[in-house]
């Protein structure tokens, strides 16, 4: 297991910027998130840690060795890839040994037997172990190329949304799983989503990227209660950050121009009157629709809520984030 | 009851429709359409396939047309399977065969492993080694009677200037042992580019990203080369040695204007054989009992190779 850093790294696809000058450690043991939408460089910066791609400038380092010039091979990465990219030709046990079967590697069959036995397991394809990797569903194949990664010990597994084609429950089992697996052998792992529910429960470190920029670095907790701009405020959270002009309530800081509301900074019962437009039961808890002199907000409140719509709900602010125009943190 | 499908679309028309066409069922409506396509396959394959095998077990001759035709059971078959010249040329087409495909099949897959290759111009190179199998086979033929001509021919200079023999002290279609090679290698020349177009479409079907995996897998180039590469484009290798193999076992054109059969009949072919019976000594009846042996010869073994070709697919 290894540290990686990428330091001051770029990388452009002909006129199109994938990454501007990203700096990042990834340490040791770590279980590093990076999020963002499509385009913002995630993928990219996979791909140049795993020696896929190399950067047109900057450092990447694995175990405190830089990597320049050093193949996927060489560089010991295990990599999950979004479109799965098994071996059409091989069956689904073929697949799993295929990186046991290195000759770098020199595991004896016995080994490699037992190895895809335990993760063909906990990823729940025992049975399919003798199919065509070509019929299986998506989200077989998604499990398959997962195992592919983990029958190794690799220096450092890199998985690109890994689990983006998985059902709701094979997604959260599947979740759990990979924490587990990564707590327990201590591997440092870059992990690419879009999911926030997977940056929250999975992450030690998540990295926020913005058009190949990387704006917000820091643990899951530090970016949900203090975020450094609009952009990074809105990747956590759900439901989403609430956004207003500064001013609805009062009390904003001189540059502010927005007040950034998350649902549980909301309080309900004093303050401003609010009518109720929606009311979602989710079981566990229920949102609010709420419209205040003319915005809509969002808001969590009591499962057992007796609220109705067009009822009147008092809101006031409670350690609300504030931003500047040009969507930075002002306080 | 099992609804067949030209009833089921029938039941989908809508009734308004089927009744404009006042006296014809849907099904004779579909007949209709299929009809002349039927008419024209049995008229020009299946009734002269037919004819043909009639033909094989009589003495008759198209030349004589009032002769009187006579039935003679398996005469002619027996005739040909005995004939040492017809194993002549068997394994003459045998020869022929062989070398081609596997020279074509090597050079052809080595070619476009080097083009698929990312490089500037590798369109421009495509253009280049694909220009032979464009030409007509005659000229092809003709082209290259000039080309292994002792004292003129190129390749005679080619072959000299490396290995230092004078020019004109071998003939590449005079001789009975170089024959067979100088048509092996003509066809090899026209016909490379053809297995290279199609082993090309097999590689670039293999996307990059199973390459990248089996990069981060830790495989090897070589050992990508032998799991990834050939397993994968197997498929479009054999497709290519069944349309080589079917195209060369009937090799006529480029043959006859290279060597004419000669010298003696080093390079008479089974189809250069089987057209001298049947137009120049207008054996009807014999040369109809040879086609049928080649055709079954051909269909049997295209149908075993078509079966390990699926195989291979299924895999």
């Amino acid at each position: 297991m290894a540290e990686v850093t990428l330091t001051n790294v770029c990388k452009s696809f002909g006129d199109d910027v994938a990454l501007d000058d990203v700096s990042m450690t990834v340490p040791d043991g770590s279980f590093v998130v990076l999020l963002g939408p499509t385009g913002a460089g995630k993928t990219t910066t996979l791909r140049m840690v795993s020696g896929l791609d190399t950067p047109d400038m900057g450092k990447i380092t694995i175990g405190g060795r830089d990597m320049a010039g050093m193949t996927p091979a060489q560089r010991d990465v295990a990599m999950v890839f979004q479109q799965y990219s098994l071996y059409p030709h091989l069956t689904v046990r073929q697949n799993l040994e295929f990186p046991l079967k290195s000759p770098i590697l020199r595991t004896p069959q016995p080994e490699i037997d037992r190895k895809v036995k335990e993760v063909a397991e906990v990823l729940q394809i025992s049975h399919k172990l003798d199919n065509k990797s070509t019929a299986l569903s998506g989200g077989e194949m998604q499990r398959v190329s997962i195992g592919r990664a983990l029958v190794r010990q690799p220096s450092v597994y890199l998985m690109d949304e890994p689990l983006s084609s998985l059902d709701a429950k094979l997604r959260s089992d599947l979740r759990i799983e990979l924490k587990g697996i990564q707590a327990n052998s201590g591997a440092t792992l870059l992990y690419v989503t879009h999911d926030q529910i997977e940056a929250m429960t999975m992450a030690t470190h998540v990295g926020v990227l913005d058009n190949g920029k990387l704006v917000q670095f820091g643990s899951p907790r530090e970016l949900y209660e203090n975020p450094v701009s609009v952009y990074a405020a809105s990747r956590l959270g759900q439901p989403r950050i609430n956004m207003l002009p500064a001013d609805i309530f009062g009390g904003a800081p001189a540059a502010a121009t927005h007040i950034g509301l998350r649902p549980e900074q909301i309080l309900q019962g004093n303050g401003e009157d609010s009518t109720v437009h929606r009311i979602e039961h989710l079981g566990d808890q229920t949102r609010l629709h709420l419209s205040f002199k003319s915005h809509d907000l969002i808001t969590v409140t009591d499962a057992h809520t007796d609220l109705k719509v067009g009822d009147i709900v008092k809101i006031r602010p409670h350690e609300a984030l504030y931003f500047g125009a040009n969507g930075a943190r002002v306080a | 009851m099992t609804v067949s499908p030209i009833d089921r679309v029938a039941a989908k028309t809508p009734s308004g429709v089927a009744r404009r066409i006042k006296g014809f069922s849907d099904r004779t409506i579909a007949w209709i359409f299929v009809a002349p396509t039927v008419f024209l396959l049995l008229a020009v394959n299946i009734f002269p396939l037919i004819w043909t095998i009639r033909l094989s077990f009589t003495n008759f001759r198209v030349n004589r047309p009032n002769n009187d035709v006579e039935w003679v059971g398996l005469r002619n078959y027996q005739r040909i399977l005995t004939d040492p010249d017809v194993w002549n040329t068997m394994q003459a087409t045998a020869h022929f065969l062989i070398w081609t495909i596997t020279l074509q099949v090597l050079i052809g897959f080595i070619l476009a492993f080097l083009i698929n290759k990312k490089f500037k111009g590798n369109d421009m190179w495509t253009t280049i080694i694909v220009f032979p199998m464009m030409l007509s086979p005659a000229v092809v033929g003709n082209f290259w009677t000039f080309l292994y001509q002792p004292q003129i021919g190129l390749f005679n200079y080619v072959i000299a200037f490396f290995t230092g023999a004078d020019p004109a002290s071998f003939s590449m279609i005079g001789d009975v042992h170089l024959a067979p090679w100088a048509i092996v290698i003509a066809d090899t020349w026209m016909w490379t580019p053809f297995v290279m177009l199609i082993c090309l479409a097999g590689l670039r079907s293999i996307p990059d990203s199973i390459y990248e995996a089996a990069e981060c897998d830790r495989a090897s180039k070589w050992r990508q080369f032998w799991t990834i590469t050939i397993p994968m484009a197997l498929p479009f290798l054999m497709l290519a040695v069944l349309f080589r193999g079917i195209e060369n076992f009937k090799m006529f054109d480029l043959v006859v204007q290279l060597t004419g059969g000669g010298p003696g009949n080093t390079t008479t072919l089974t189809s250069i054989d089987l057209k001298r019976e049947a137009f120049e000594k207008w054996r009807t009846g014999y040369s109809s009992a040879y086609a049928v042996i080649l055709f079954v010869t051909v269909f049997g073994l295209a149908s075993i190779y078509v079966k390990a070709l699926n195989k291979v697919k299924e895999r």
